[in-house]
């Protein structure tokens, strides 16, 4: 077996492309995730029984399917509706439902994590509610939701690969048209598994960094 | 949606559940020796370990799939689609069982270690009864949520070509243009195991049910 | 004309389901002057305290906070329904302590005690933070002021806890069992901040265990059993000369504890 880094080399800007692609993807499903998630916890914290239900229905069942039947139900059996998806617009609404949903989770936990005590604080020197949601609840539950939140990122950054099935010229699909010309297919998969195993360890550092950095924020006994 | 169809889809999902079933059988076997590892002293043992862990959370398990199956005829060895799919379902929960063992240890309150020490038990005996048991009794949930997530990533071995529920939903698809129904009772499938599967876990958890405060 | 009670509290009823905590109070606060709630735990003080915060919602009676009267049960019989917006409004003359101090942690001493002039009163950021500062040096804490509450002790939380509730210029302050999660070296600071406020002419009404400090600061204790007033008096009167069974009953316990304190 014969290990040929020059393929690589041969088609560095192909693959930064690709790359660019794949990050591009990642961060915009997961900033979409994070506004969509918020938005369902609160929604179901304070929106009311019938709100609470419905949208908890919607979120089971998009935690009790696999991503993949997720992406073919909407890019294939989308245009049965008269939604006709481009493949990229269909991985970045996929990906954001997707993420939204788990994110709403930790969200809904990290929300009600929030001392009882703290907001009966804010009650009593008359703060709303906007703004002890804004002001007290929201801020306190950033530090208890980093942690699963980052493992939602890391998620996230290895569901894009799943777009290569649809077509979408992300860092997987790029890799493997250049290993089925090429035959190269041991530098093409080692190249590929580098590249995500470098994504995933630089955000789950940061995540970890970002805890490091919240950490002054620790509850007083 | 005719009932033969469903049928179909049904029998595939029979497949899912036993490749499902049979890789977290193997993963959580594989995992003890791994998370064995990332516990020992052995600086080798440790580092090779940590690395196998680090690997197999960090790649996507499609690129996995491809890499048992490519790799492995490139080395000489010969496997079916279903081996290297196994293969590959197996080793990736492997990874994360490993952690949540250790996280399970870890999470053990070192109060009740140290009381176990007080009465003269020996570091086996300690294991074997205090350690081991409470360990396995905290890391339930999230074993039974790795359990849950390699349900839904088996989907994922349709691109090698194995036959379960999505593979099989994107023939009947594909020969009868009708995706939307075909990939909504796929869905509706993978749900009620999804709930099957947390139903048992729930029941396990409840049996087993023991409070630390 | 005498000036009316800080707080006067007309027949007040709570039940939680089927247990009814608070059994029919009648208890006024004079203004300026310092009203101690003791009691056995359950006998229902805490409770009392939070409905007069409103954090609780009574089912019968009226709280009547300065000139704004509250009902909690229509003529119709039917319980009230009160806006969130007329709960503020009643809360605005109003300061609370708690007795896990509850500061936010992810802010400093002196943003704990700037955020509602800020975001309530809608004061500019550099008025907000001088008169959080004045209030932090009132408590003996502006030293403290960039420290964030996981960087005080548990006494220096309860100051800045008062800072921020003072920093309202409330007309009451409540106090729930404001010592009771301290280390006891810690609580002299806290009650010393407190004996300057009643000095000061605070109106107070206080939950507490510390006799000694009810004692000499309160101008009336009232001792609550099971929900109901028992006793209500000047300290002199509670204490020196209880007439009734489970007033004795309980300061035997606790005058027995301070007392093997002095003698230890």
């Amino acid at each position: 077996m014969t290990f040929d880094p020059a393929i690589i080399t041969a088609h560095l800007p192909a693959l930064g492309m690709a790359l660019l692609t794949t990050v591009w993807l990642w961060l915009v499903g997961l900033v979409a995730s994070v506004i969509l998630g918020l938005a369902i916890a609160v929604a179901r914290l304070y929106g009311g029984l019938t709100i609470s239900l419905t949208l908890g229905s919607f979120v089971q069942m998009i935690r009790g399917t696999p991503y993949l039947i997720q992406l073919f139900l909407l890019y294939f059996g989308g245009p049965a509706i008269g939604l006709t998806l481009e493949p990229f617009t269909a991985g970045i609404l996929s990906l954001s439902v997707f993420g939204g949903c788990y994110m709403s989770e930790v969200f809904r936990t990290g929300l009600r994590a929030v001392p009882q005590g703290h907001i009966e604080a804010a009650e009593c020197v008359g703060l709303t509610r906007l703004q002890t949601l804004r002001r007290i609840i929201l801020p306190e539950m950033l530090v208890l939701v980093l942690p699963p939140a980052t493992n939602i990122a890391v998620g996230l950054i290895k569901e894009t690969a799943v777009l290569s099935i649809i077509s979408v010229p992300e860092l997987t699909a790029v890799v493997n048209e250049i290993g089925s010309e090429t035959y190269a297919f041991v530098e093409t998969l080692t190249a590929l598994s580098l590249c995500y195993w470098g994504l995933v360890e630089l955000c789950s550092r940061a995540g970890q960094a970002a805890e490091r950095r919240l950490a002054t924020f620790r509850f007083a006994a | 949606m005719t009932w033969k169809l469903f049928f179909l889809l049904v029998q595939a999902a029979g497949s899912t559940a036993l490749i499902s079933l049979a890789a977290i059988a193997i993963g959580v076997c594989v995992g003890v020796v791994v998370c064995a590892g990332a516990l020992a002293r052995n600086r080798l043992l440790n580092g090779l370990s940590r690395l196998y862990i680090s690997f197999f959370r960090g790649v996507p398990l499609l690129v996995q799939l491809m890499l048992f199956y490519y790799l492995l005829p490139a080395l000489g060895v010969e496997v079916s689609s279903l081996s290297a799919a196994l293969l590959a379902l197996s080793l990736c929960t492997a990874a994360y069982q490993a952690e949540n063992l250790r996280g399970g240890f870890l999470a053990v309150p070192r109060s009740l270690i140290e009381a176990a020490d007080m009465v003269g038990m020996t570091a086996a005996q300690r294991f074997r009864r205090i350690e081991a048991p409470i360990a396995v009794r905290l890391m339930l949930p999230s074993m039974m949520n790795e359990a849950i997530a390699i349900l839904h990533a088996s989907a994922l071995i349709s691109v090698v070509g194995v036959i379960e529920v999505t593979r099989m939903a994107q023939n009947l698809s594909s020969s009868t243009f009708r995706p939307l129904p075909i990939y909504a009772a796929a869905g509706l499938l993978y749900l009620i195991m999804t709930g099957v599967l947390a139903g048992a876990g729930l029941l396990a958890e409840r049996r087993l049910r023991v409070r630390l405060s | 004309m005498t000036t009316p009670p800080a707080i006067r509290i007309e027949g007040l009823v709570k039940r939680f389901g089927a247990v009814t905590v608070l059994d029919g109070i009648d208890l006024a606060v004079p203004t300026g002057e310092v009203t101690c709630l003791i009691g056995p735990s359950g006998s229902g003080k805490s409770t009392l305290l939070r409905c007069a915060a409103l954090l609780e919602v009574p089912s019968e009676g009226s709280i009547t906070i300065g000139d704004r009267r509250l009902d909690f049960r229509t003529e119709s019989g039917r319980p009230a329904k009160l806006r969130h917006a007329d709960i503020r409004a009643a809360r605005s003359s109003i300061g609370m302590v708690f007795q896990q101090f509850n500061l936010w942690p992810h802010m400093t001493a002196l943003g704990n005690v700037a955020e509602a002039l800020r975001t309530v009163r809608r004061l500019p950021r550099q008025e907000a933070d001088a008169r959080a500062a004045a209030q932090l040096e009132r408590v003996g804490l502006a030293a403290r002021a960039g420290h964030y509450p996981a960087q005080l002790s548990g006494g220096q939380q309860q100051r800045v806890a008062i800072a921020r509730a003072l920093a309202l210029e409330p007309k009451l302050m409540l106090f729930d069992e404001p010592t009771s999660s301290l280390d006891p070296e810690l609580t002299g600071e806290v009650l010393n901040v407190m004996r300057a406020l009643a000095a000061d002419g605070m109106s107070m009404m206080v939950v507490s265990h510390e006799i000694g400090f009810v004692a000499s600061v309160a101008s009336k204790v009232v001792f609550l059993d099971h929900g109901r007033v028992v006793v209500s008096g000047t300290p002199r009167e509670v204490f020196a000369r209880p007439r009734h069974p489970r007033v004795t009953q309980f300061l035997e316990t606790h005058v027995d504890h301070a007392a093997s304190l002095l003698i230890g």
